[in-house]
C-alpha cells in the first residue's frame, strides 16, 4: 500500500484543545472521508494538510518522494477547497479563472469553462464571488480545482452547502477523478454528510477531541462492527457489551464489536451488517462529551 | 449488472456471484480482462474498495488472477474446477434438503425415496 501523506507526531495546542495524532497515513488511489463531532479538530487537520496552517509541531510528507508542503512541485500536484474566503469576495468568475492560470501551471481555461457550465455555475464572467450563494462558491471552487491535472484533492466539507442533487454529482465527480489515473489520484475529504458521501467513500478515519478514535478501510469496519438489535428485558445487560446503544420501550439496538457478538448468546439479539453511517454515530458516541 | 441495496446480500457479495456467472457460463472468456476496480466502481456507482473486495473473492476462488497495474483477467476454466464448483452447488442445495428433511422429521430412508422418487419422474418427462 502506498500512501499519498505520511504525517508523523501532529501536534496543534490551542486553549482548551490539543490536536495529537501520532501518524496519519492517506492511502493513495482511494477516497477517504474524515469525520467527527463539531470541535473534534477536523479543520485544523485539514488546516495542516492543505498547508493553511504552518505553526504545528510534527512532520507532513507528501506523495513518494515524502517531501515537504514548501515543495512547490508538491503544491501544483495538490487541489484544496475549502469553506473559507479562499477567492476574495470581490473577485469575478472570470478573476477566479486568471488567478487559477497565474497560479497554477496544469490548470486547463478549457476544463474550467466546461465544468461552470456542466455545474450550472452563473454564466456572467463579471459575476462576483460575493453574490454568489455558498453552494455556487463550493461548485466554482470544485471546478478550480478540477480543471487542475492533480494527484491530489483535499476537500472541506464539500458536501455540506450542497444540495442533494449536486451532493450526487460530487460523489460522481470523486469517482471520475479517480478513474481517470487509475490507482495514482486520491481525494481526502471531511465531512458530516456520511450517508450521502458513503458510497463513495472508501477509507475512513473517525476523530474525537483531537484525536483519531477509529480509522479503517470501510469493507473491513463493515466485518469489525455489527448492527445488534433486542427486546428491552435484555437492554440492561447487553448495555455494557455494546459500543454504543440506544433503548426505548420498545427495545434496544447498538453497534457491537463482532469478535464480542457471543457474548450476546441467550440474549435473542437480531444481528445486521451496519452502514458506515451507523458505525461513526456509534464510535462517535462512545467518545463524546455529549450527553445522551 | 444489478445491484440491490437492501437484500441482506453485502454488495460486493453481489458483485462476485453476477462475475463468477458470467465466468462460468463462458460469457467471459479465458484471458479476458474484468472491468477496471476505479471504472466499474464509478458504472455502479459504489466506493473502489467495495469492487475491490469483489475481486479479490474471485481471486481467492481462483476464477481470476491480479496483474499488478494491469488489473485482474479470466482464468482458464479447466473442466476439473467447473466439476468441482458445480459439485459445490449440488451439495448445498442437497444440505439445504437434508436439513428440511429432519425439521420435518423425515428418516434417511425417506429422503432417499423422494430424491429418488423425483428423479425417476425428471426422466419420464
Amino acid at each position: 500500500m502506498e500512501y499519498v501523506i505520511n504525517g508523523t507526531d501532529l501536534r496543534k495546542r490551542f486553549k482548551g484543545f490539543t490536536l495529537d495524532i501520532p501518524r496519519l497515513q492517506i492511502p493513495q488511489g482511494f477516497a477517504t472521508a474524515l469525520i467527527g463531532e463539531n470541535g473534534a479538530g477536523k479543520t485544523t487537520l485539514m488546516n495542516l494538510l492543505a498547508g493553511i496552517r504552518l505553526d504545528y509541531q510534527g512532520k507532513i510528507q507528501y506523495f513518494r518522494e515524502n517531501a515537504g508542503i514548501d515543495d512547490e512541485g508538491v503544491r501544483e500536484r495538490i487541489g484544496y477547497t475549502g469553506p473559507g474566503n479562499y477567492y476574495l469576495p470581490h473577485w469575478t468568475v472570470n478573476q477566479v479563472k486568471e488567478v487559477n492560470e497565474l497560479l497554477f501551471q496544469r490548470f486547463d481555461p478549457a476544463v474550467f469553462k466546461r465544468l461552470c457550465r456542466e455545474l450550472a455555475i452563473p454564466a456572467d464572467p463579471g459575476k462576483e464571488v460575493k453574490t454568489l450563494s455558498d453552494g455556487n462558491r463550493t461548485k466554482l471552487m470544485l471546478a478550480g480545482v478540477l480543471a487542475r491535472d492533480t494527484e491530489l484533492l483535499i476537500l472541506e466539507e464539500p458536501a455540506s452547502p450542497l444540495d442533494p442533487l449536486m451532493r450526487d454529482k460530487l460523489c460522481e465527480m470523486i469517482r471520475e477523478y479517480l478513474v481517470s489515473r487509475e490507482g495514482l489520484r486520491t481525494v481526502f475529504f471531511s465531512t458530516h454528510n456520511v450517508a450521502d458521501m458513503e458510497n463513495v467513500t472508501d477509507y475512513a478515519i473517525i476523530m474525537e477531541q483531537g484525536c483519531i478514535v477509529e480509522q479503517g478501510f470501510v469493507e473491513d469496519l463493515k466485518e469489525k462492527y455489527v448492527l445488534v438489535k433486542g427486546e428491552e428485558q435484555f437492554a440492561r445487560q447487553a448495555g455494557p457489551l455494546l459500543v454504543s446503544q440506544t433503548r426505548s420501550r420498545m427495545g434496544f439496538e447498538g453497534i457491537c464489536l463482532a469478535e464480542r457478538l457471543d457474548r450476546l448468546a441467550g440474549m435473542q439479539v437480531a444481528v445486521e451488517a451496519p452502514t458506515l453511517s451507523q458505525i461513526c454515530v456509534a464510535v462517535m458516541k462512545a467518545h463524546s462529551r455529549l450527553q445522551f | 449488472m444489478v445491484l440491490l441495496q437492501n437484500s441482506g446480500v453485502p454488495i460486493y457479495q453481489q458483485i462476485a456471484d453476477q462475475l463468477k456467472e458470467e465466468i462460468l457460463s463462458g460469457k467471459r472468456k479465458e484471458g479476458e480482462y474484468l472491468p477496471s476496480i476505479r471504472g466499474l466502481a464509478r458504472d455502479l456507482k459504489i466506493s473502489v474498495i467495495t469492487t475491490m473486495k469483489a475481486y479479490e473473492l474471485l481471486a481467492e476462488e481462483g476464477l481470476v488472477t491480479a496483474v499488478q497495474g494491469k488489473g485482474f483477467y479470466v482464468n482458464a476454466q479447466d473442466s476439473e474446477m467447473l466439476r468441482e464448483q458445480h459439485l459445490r452447488r449440488v451439495e448445498d442445495a442437497l444440505g439445504e434438503a437434508i436439513r428440511a428433511a429432519r425439521i420435518a422429521g423425515l428418516s434417511n430412508q425417506e429422503l432417499t425415496e423422494t430424491l429418488q422418487a423425483l428423479l425417476d419422474v425428471q426422466k419420464t418427462e
